[in-house]
């Protein structure tokens, strides 16, 4: 039975946090292709997967590389075999000449999820990797805040450096996202495809050029949250599957489409699985109650607010 | 001028709604095409503007052949489309969705800035709301924001839907005098589809009838007083 106290629910609650913003930045990457392409990617996860294994094979093979050139080149590697994987599976289906489409997209995405995931097996192997740590923390020492390298101390309470390097690199990736969507032609121009196809295709835009443009992000930014956390967790090929699950639910709670919902969803699931799994009196057997948590949440919002925290009506 | 030459055309490729039609719309006229319901007259509209591929038949804007051209490319030829279901984006600000219009041209800052400002003097009331989310607005303001965003890049010819479904009277009466000066200030050439045939028949200059997604009479609005008491016999 652990000690239930303020400091403990405060260590939960950052540490939830932390592993939101990673949560969320993935989830804005499946959001932003489900709001444009209208289909579900079951291949997310993979994205996710091939980005860390970028991170960690280029920082080996140039040791001296700063890692957010890695992370960049992740980005990079997953925009092209987004756009690529796209152009030759998916645009048939946005050309009308796939008769089932949500069957076809469904399978695709699934058949294009083995692919990868067996093709990087077959690449590197089954055995974890882990890269090593982006960098170290600046040592700093007052009376609310003490550094050292690996770990950071707020109110006494303890944060791992990695997590932190993790989130905070994420949080500037959704800011960058959020950004490029709000302010920028294409951003506004994805916007549109996703609000009414038609009426973008009527002002001249390219709704195909746009369902590329949107899972080649979507992929990037999956793509990117796998290069934040490779120095965070072991890596396997299969790595991505439990990810992407989240990343389902986190759409579902924060409402399918929506990116300020990605956004909160992520925090959301992060919090809540970090706050269930550390009250579970069963220390020994928290962990394993993790996901059921997420999933439990997924059911409740299906069952009492299908369209989600900003969901648009059904 | 649009000429729309022998156009069959339908959801499936073995079942055409449109079975043989022949439009002309002159320039600078407003062309009304009027029927029953399910005739095909949106889907006239679809097909023009490529959301439905014609199975036969061809379409002319000034002499050149348009069927099979894109329907993002379309805005490029100078023809616009204003959906029955008003097509603005909802979740954008009216702002946003009026610059949207400015696509084809968006690099350009001067002139996006020119044709922004003359949508404001078209609408002033949409310069008071333009910071708020355009679904929030009434439906005529709506349609405002959607002729607004067409206008943006001068068309020449737009297409029409019944753009009066769902509204209240008076701003029905409104939209109509939008599309009347649309005609006679700027010149635009219009092909409205419409089912309030009264009001379709007080601002056109030519009437198509269509019948079972065929033409069934077509002349100068003038000529089509006798026919009306025939077209509700």
């Amino acid at each position: 039975m652990v000690d239930i106290t303020g400091q403990y629910m405060l260590n939960l609650l950052l540490n939830g946090l932390l592993i939101g913003v990673i949560y969320a930045l993935m989830a804005l990457g499946l959001t932003l292709i489900f709001s444009v392409l209208g289909i579900v990617s079951f291949a997310h996860g993979e994205f996710y997967m091939i980005g860390g294994y970028v991170v960690y094979f280029v920082l080996q093979r140039f040791t001296n590389l700063h890692p957010y050139f890695a992370v960049l080149i992740a980005g990079l590697v997953t925009f092209v075999i987004g756009f690529i994987a796209e152009r030759l599976l998916l645009q048939p289906l946005a050309k009308g000449e796939i008769e089932r489409p949500a069957e076809y997209a469904i399978l695709i995405t699934f058949g294009l999820a083995f692919f990868l995931q067996f093709l990087m097996i077959a690449i590197v192997g089954p055995f974890p990797k882990k890269a090593a740590r982006f960098f170290d923390l600046p040592e700093i020492s007052t009376d609310i805040l003490v550094t050292t390298a690996t770990t950071l101390r707020i109110f006494e309470v303890p944060l791992s450096g990695n997590r932190l390097i993790a989130a905070v690199t994420a949080a500037i990736l959704i800011s960058a996202t959020i950004f490029f969507m709000a302010k920028t032609w294409l951003g506004r121009g994805l916007q549109a495809v996703s609000q009414d196809r038609q009426a973008a295709a009527v002002v001249g835009i390219n709704p195909l050029k746009m369902n590329t443009l949107a899972f080649s992000l979507g992929t990037m930014l999956a793509g990117m949250s796998g290069a934040v956390l490779v120095a965070v967790f072991s890596w396997v090929p299969w790595v991505g599957v439990p990810a992407s699950g989240k990343s389902f639910i986190v759409i579902v709670l924060g409402g399918m489409g929506s990116m300020p919902g990605a956004v909160l969803g992520g925090l959301i699931l992060g919090v809540v699985e970090s706050l269930g799994a550390g009250l579970i009196p069963d220390p020994g057997r928290a962990l394993a109650y993790k996901d059921a948590i997420g999933l439990l949440i997924f059911a409740l919002v299906l069952l009492i607010k299908p369209t989600g925290l900003f969901g648009r009506d059904l | 001028m649009l000429e729309v030459r022998d156009l069959y055309v339908g959801y499936y490729k073995d079942l055409n709604i449109l079975q043989g039609i022949d439009i002309k719309a002159e320039t600078g006229k407003l062309t009304t095409v009027l029927g029953a319901n399910g005739v095909g007259k949106s889907t006239l509209l679809k097909a023009i503007y490529g959301f439905l591929k014609p199975n036969a038949g061809e379409i002319y804007l000034d002499g050149q052949r348009v069927d099979g051209t894109p329907t993002f490319q379309l805005i490029n030829l100078g023809i616009s489309y204003i959906p029955q279901q008003t097509g603005i984006f909802r979740w954008l600000t009216v702002e946003e969705n009026i610059q949207l219009g400015g696509w084809t041209f968006r690099r350009d800052k001067k002139r996006l800035t020119q044709k922004i400002d003359e949508n404001y003097e078209r609408f002033p009331i949409l310069k008071e709301k333009r910071k708020q989310q355009a679904g929030e607005l009434s439906g005529g303001q709506q349609r405002m924001v959607e002729l607004s965003r067409t206008m943006m890049t001068d068309p020449t010819l737009i297409l029409v839907d019944e753009p009066t479904a769902g509204l209240a009277k008076l701003l029905s009466q409104e939209v109509y005098q939008m599309l009347v000066d649309l005609r006679d200030r700027d010149g635009l050439t219009i092909i409205l589809v419409d089912q309030e045939i009264r009001q379709a028949l007080k601002i056109a200059d030519y009437v198509y009838v269509l019948d079972l997604g065929r033409n069934k009479f077509d002349g100068p609005v003038e000529e089509f007083s006798d026919l009306e008491k025939a077209f509700w016999a």
